[in-house]
């Protein structure tokens, strides 16, 4: 955390090489957070661009008052959700149900704790299906369990970046595992 | 308690975000209660799903990428990018200015005229006349 606020000093004095320093360190934690809330890689990509060129153009309005992570979380929030109401005026449309197919698979992988051959193929179905189910939530409770299941946040950091208190924090966190347990009901032995 | 806050007790105790006084309590009921511990259960599962999510990178060249616009931010004209705020900004004080100018006329050529004209119809000699006459009254007694 240090190290950040060190390389966003020397970024506002001028220095180009330390805000790179800052994308390199940054980029893969942004680019999931995007990925998980909005659910397609290509545009994940292109709002990750908007988060760091916004970082690079308001460095200066920021007092510190909070970690530099902190600060970036928001951001990057913040620009998922103009991405989805800008999406809510469009229809578009990403599959939510499980097929038959896929129930089996999902089955398959959490029944195998241990790796095989055929692991690095099942794992990229897997993340496929784990994004389906994340599609099909509200924008709030995907944010909320990317923040904490995705980024392994604390309570207190996602209280910070979505500004709500830890009390809604844990009743959205409730309510997004119950909807989010709705979906994937199909692999537990006695669905409720 | 209900089973239903402790099941708002089983996701943060998931999390690891429960007080210890909390957490005494859940345990105790998760003892008794089959279909809470079967909850935690299915808790635990998801939480397993998203561990199995692997964490993806961006494509190669993203620094480029992200350079080569900020360059073509840094050199677009006046009145583009960023000077379009300022120019937002000028276009709304002068709105504002003039709302506050027609707002001015409004008052000065609308709202003025009845008020005049009403005291116009308010300077009647005769009531002039009268009300001195009662002022006489008041201060010298009556006349006569």
């Amino acid at each position: 955390m240090e190290e950040d606020f060190e390389l966003l000093a020397k970024f506002k004095k001028g220095d180009q090489h330390a805000f790179e320093l800052l994308v390199r360190k940054h980029k893969i934690t942004v680019f999931n957070t995007i990925y998980s809330i909005i659910g397609n890689a290509q545009d994940a990509e292109d709002i990750a661009q908007e988060v760091f060129l916004k970082v690079y153009t308001k460095a200066g309005s920021f007092k510190g008052k909070s970690s530099f992570s902190t600060w970036l979380y928001r951001i990057t929030v913040n620009k998922c959700l103009d991405e989805l109401r800008k999406r809510s005026n469009k229809i578009i449309s990403y599959e939510t149900e499980f097929n038959e197919e896929e129930k089996l698979k999902l089955k398959d992988v959490l029944a195998s704790r241990e790796k095989d051959s055929t692991e690095e193929l099942r794992q990229k179905e897997l993340q496929d299906i784990i994004q389906k189910a994340m599609n099909s939530l509200p924008e709030k409770y995907r944010i909320i369990l990317t923040l904490k299941e995705i980024e392994g946040l604390s309570y207190n950091e996602i209280s910070q970046i979505m500004k709500i208190s830890i009390a809604k924090v844990k009743i959205w966190l409730f309510r997004a595992r119950q909807k989010l347990k709705g979906k994937l009901t199909f692999f537990y032995p006695q669905g409720e | 308690m209900s089973c239903k806050k402790f099941r708002l007790l089983l996701s943060a105790y998931l999390d690891q975000e429960i007080t210890k006084d909390e957490e005494e309590k859940l345990l105790e009921h998760l003892k008794k209660c089959a279909d809470c511990a079967r909850e935690l259960e299915y808790l635990k599962e998801i939480k397993r799903v998203f561990l199995l999510k692997e964490r993806k990178e961006p494509q190669e060249f993203f620094e480029t990428r992200l350079f080569a616009r900020i360059k073509n931010k840094e050199k677009q004209p006046i009145g583009q990018g960023y000077f379009s705020v300022f120019r937002k900004s000028i276009l709304v004080i002068l709105i504002f200015f003039l709302l506050i100018v027609g707002w001015v006329n409004y008052k000065k050529f609308f709202y003025h005229r009845p008020t005049e004209v009403i005291s116009d119809l308010l300077i009647d000699t005769q009531l002039e006349e009268n009300f001195e006459e009662e002022l006489l009254e008041i201060y010298y007694g009556p006349l006569g």
